[in-house]
């Protein structure tokens, strides 16, 4: 669920880095304040527990494998607030040292996976254990099955979000032509597109993912997850209103912000080029140079690789 | 008070395993121990003695944000062609990690972008574009990484008055997807090394793997917070 | 006959990096206890890592029972899962042996794989448990045991494989005299019963005692 750079608007990527920011706010200052001192260290431990699940290769049928995002576990563990900047750092990592997801797009990528899938994974699993009643505290199944329906509708929606962000492009960013400048494919195609592969087979991967883990940490360490951690009112006093307010003023917010950006985009577009070669608008003069130092380069690079295997031989 | 070798521990056994199952060990030890290396090695070339960390970020930073808001061919084609020129006169192995990682997440773009190229033929020089986009980048980041080491990149933030705690919890982060991560590759391969059939409840393994590291993992946590408290450490986690 | 022959064997972790082992011989016949000593760093975890096929050398070749082992051979699931059946590696840090949440669960783990039924695992699980004193710990979560109690652990969850080679990194560490005592009769037993032992240890006693042959890793 990574979104790469540039198949966003950069637009649309300020505009989720925006969004990020007051919950960035609220996360950390809610796990400054009730977050156990000792406690503050595993922000880190977390981060990297969270990166690594992410590497994590999970069983599929017949012998292929997927990866979980791990997203509701995280915050099933750790509580939400905390797993937010802890997923958030495990993103930011991977942007940075690995490539995967894009700078740019990190705002998108946290506001999908790092806010969106554990807040609704977290309080989707508090609202079943709740409607289940009041002994479902002591039965392990009622845990678990509402750990799994929990984490499936987390990353579900966490999904639809990132479609709908990838489905926007075309509506808004296009050029005077009227072709799409980044993601290509509107809402009608990215959400399926999106939700077909999760709803069938990533939801149910961190699903038995989130279970697995959580059972076993609930069977040999329970007093490490954090519905556990503390006996005061942690949990209790759900202020969900925050998240969710701040979910609708960045939606609100990222509309006329887009729909803004429409016309930018299509000023900017009035010299974006167009497939000839004889490029109106770049001087000849700066083309040729450009595809020389471009037709040198690969040049030299192809042929340094095409020696690596010798080399190796020659070794 | 010694017992006795059971009878079937006395002998050998003949025994033929079954074909499948296990492939998620192999491949979780192959990314996760990947990764590490990436991590731990360090060999980049010219690690170290090229420009200075917070330079490199604000030009890495700077030309991706540039790529992104820009629709010129000139400008992108000018990046594009500035990088190779830079690239190419590194050694051909140090190339071949930074394509290597590039080159597949451009394949992949190409082929998500396929559909829309067939469909909507007039968009396929900006869907190309976009590609290209992709392509280099993915190549400044690993780029950037790969002649940078992580402990100049949070030096770099440093300067920049981020505060303390973020890179704190940056740096510990790094720090234990080492630890972390060289546990799990350990566990996962005690698991291989026992892993002769079918496991008929393959998940339950994983959360032992994952679960095992998640309890270690907050203990190592508590160490570290007491050696912190043992060497002056008064929670003031904003003058770090 | 010889169960493990490493032949002019080269190995580095790096391209870059020097080589552990350069044109190393080194042979385990059948129903023998070797004992592997060295300094720390001398290499033994990484002869180790060879013997189990978990890493495998650049040149030179590595025979077990006559079978040829290389990465290729070991890439065949089948072929792979059968040898490690009849290796059993007890780990310097038996921690990272255990991943189960229970130590029935853990020793029944390798039995389970091969197929057998929860009558048969029961069997074995329950030999084990008994062999290695640990029945009392049978539904304790391993991980939370003491250090030596999870070297019984993990020692029991290799014998319930019952593998014909054991190789055995320090396995009388950390061990209280009386389990010592235990352990040092049960490896003394599994010789008895003509496996094949490779293991290292520091304990000169139990070396000079209870070894065959001793091999010195001590070289550049």
């Amino acid at each position: 669920m990574h979104i790469p750079e540039n198949y966003l608007s950069p637009v649309t990527c300020g505009v989720m880095g925006a969004a990020m920011l007051p919950v960035w706010t609220h996360s950390i200052k809610k796990v400054a304040k009730e977050m156990p001192k000792e406690k503050m260290p595993l922000l880190g431990v977390g981060a990297a527990f969270s990166f690594l699940s992410m590497m994590f290769n999970v069983p599929l049928i017949g012998g292929t494998t997927g990866h979980a995002v791990g997203g509701t576990l995280i915050a099933l563990l750790f509580g939400p607030e905390a797993s937010c900047i802890a997923v958030s750092i495990a993103l930011l990592i991977q942007a940075v040292l690995f490539g995967d997801g894009g700078i740019l797009a990190l705002g998108a990528n946290c506001f999908n996976m790092a806010f969106v899938l554990p807040f609704v994974g977290f309080y989707m699993y508090k609202l079943l254990m709740k409607l289940m009643g009041a002994n479902s505290q002591e039965k392990s199944s009622a845990h678990y099955i509402s750990a799994a329906i929990a984490s499936y509708m987390g990353i579900n929606v966490a999904a639809l979000c990132a479609s709908i962000e990838f489905g926007l492009q075309p509506m808004l960013f296009k050029d005077a032509a009227g072709n799409a400048l980044y993601c290509p494919y509107d809402l009608s195609i990215s959400i399926p597109g999106m939700m077909i592969p999760h709803l069938f087979v990533a939801g149910l991967v961190e699903a038995a993912f989130t279970v697995a883990v959580f059972a076993f940490v609930r069977k040999t360490s329970p007093d490490l997850i954090f519905e556990n951690w503390t006996t005061d009112s942690v949990v209790d006093k759900p202020k969900r209103h925050f998240p969710v307010y701040a979910l609708l003023a960045a939606l609100i917010a990222a509309c006329p912000l887009g729909l803004l950006a429409t016309g930018m985009a299509n000023g900017w577009s009035l010299d974006v080029l167009i497939p000839d070669y004889a490029v109106s608008g770049i001087g000849e003069v700066a083309g040729y140079i450009i595809s020389a130092i471009l037709g040198v380069a690969i040049l030299v690079i192809v042929f340094k690789l095409a020696s690596l295997p010798m080399k190796r031989k020659a070794d | 008070m010694q017992e006795k070798l059971p009878e079937w521990l006395k002998h050998s056994e003949d025994y033929t395993p079954v074909k499948t199952g296990g492939a998620f060990i192999e491949k979780s030890i192959a990314s996760i121990g990947g990764v590490m290396t990436k991590i731990k090695l360090q060999n980049g070339h010219e690690k170290g003695r090229s420009l200075p960390a917070l330079l490199k970020l604000f030009l890495a930073f700077g030309l991706i944000a540039f790529l992104s808001l820009t629709h010129e061919k000139m400008w992108i084609l000018g990046v594009v062609s500035v990088i190779q020129l830079y690239l190419c006169m590194w050694p051909a192995r140090d190339i071949a990690t930074i394509l290597k990682a590039s080159l597949w997440a451009t394949l992949l773009a190409f082929l998500l972008f396929l559909p829309a190229m067939i469909m909507n033929p007039s968009g396929i020089s900006n869907d190309l574009q976009v590609i290209l986009k992709v392509f280099t980048s993915l190549e400044i980041v690993s780029i950037f990484n790969h002649t940078t080491q992580w402990n100049h990149i949070t030096g770099a933030l440093r300067k920049l008055h981020i505060p303390g705690v973020f890179i704190f919890t940056l740096d510990i982060t790094v720090k234990y997807i080492i630890l972390l991560g060289n546990l799990i590759v350990d566990l996962l391969t005690a698991m291989r090394l026992r892993a002769v059939g079918k496991n008929r409840k393959e998940y339950q393994s994983i959360g032992g793997v994952m679960g095992v590291t998640f309890i270690r993992s907050t203990e190592m946590s508590r160490e570290m917070y007491d050696a912190m408290r043992c060497r002056g450490f008064t929670d003031d986690y904003k003058g770090l | 006959m010889n169960c493990i022959s490493l032949e002019q064997i080269t190995f580095r972790y790096e391209p870059e990096e020097p080589a552990v082992f350069k044109d190393y011989d080194f042979q385990v016949e059948e129903g023998e206890c070797l004992i592997l000593r060295g300094d720390n760093g001398a290499g033994k975890t990484t002869l180790f890592k060879i013997l189990n096929a978990l890493v495998f050398p650049e040149k030179g070749s590595y025979q077990f029972f006559g079978t040829e082992i290389t990465r290729s051979y070991m890439a065949k699931n089948q072929n792979s899962k059968s040898f490690h059946k009849r290796v059993g590696y007890l780990f310097q840090n038996a921690d990272v042996m255990l991943f189960n949440a229970k130590v029935y669960d853990e020793i029944a783990f390798g039995p389970r794989q091969m197929g057998l039924s929860e009558e048969e695992v029961q069997i074995r699980v329950e030999d084990c448990m008994e062999l290695l004193d640990i029945s009392n710990l049978r539904d304790k979560a391993p991980y939370h045991l003491s250090g030596g109690q999870k070297k019984r652990v993990a020692i029991a969850a290799i014998l319930a494989l019952n593998p014909e080679v054991f190789i055995m990194d320090e396995p009388l560490n950390g061990l209280d005299q009386k389990t010592h005592e235990r352990m040092v009769n049960l490896i003394r037993d599994l010789k008895a019963a003509g496996k094949t032992l490779v293991i290292a240890t520091h304990d000169d006693e139990f070396a000079q005692d209870i070894g065959d042959r001793q091999v010195n890793l001590s070289f550049t």
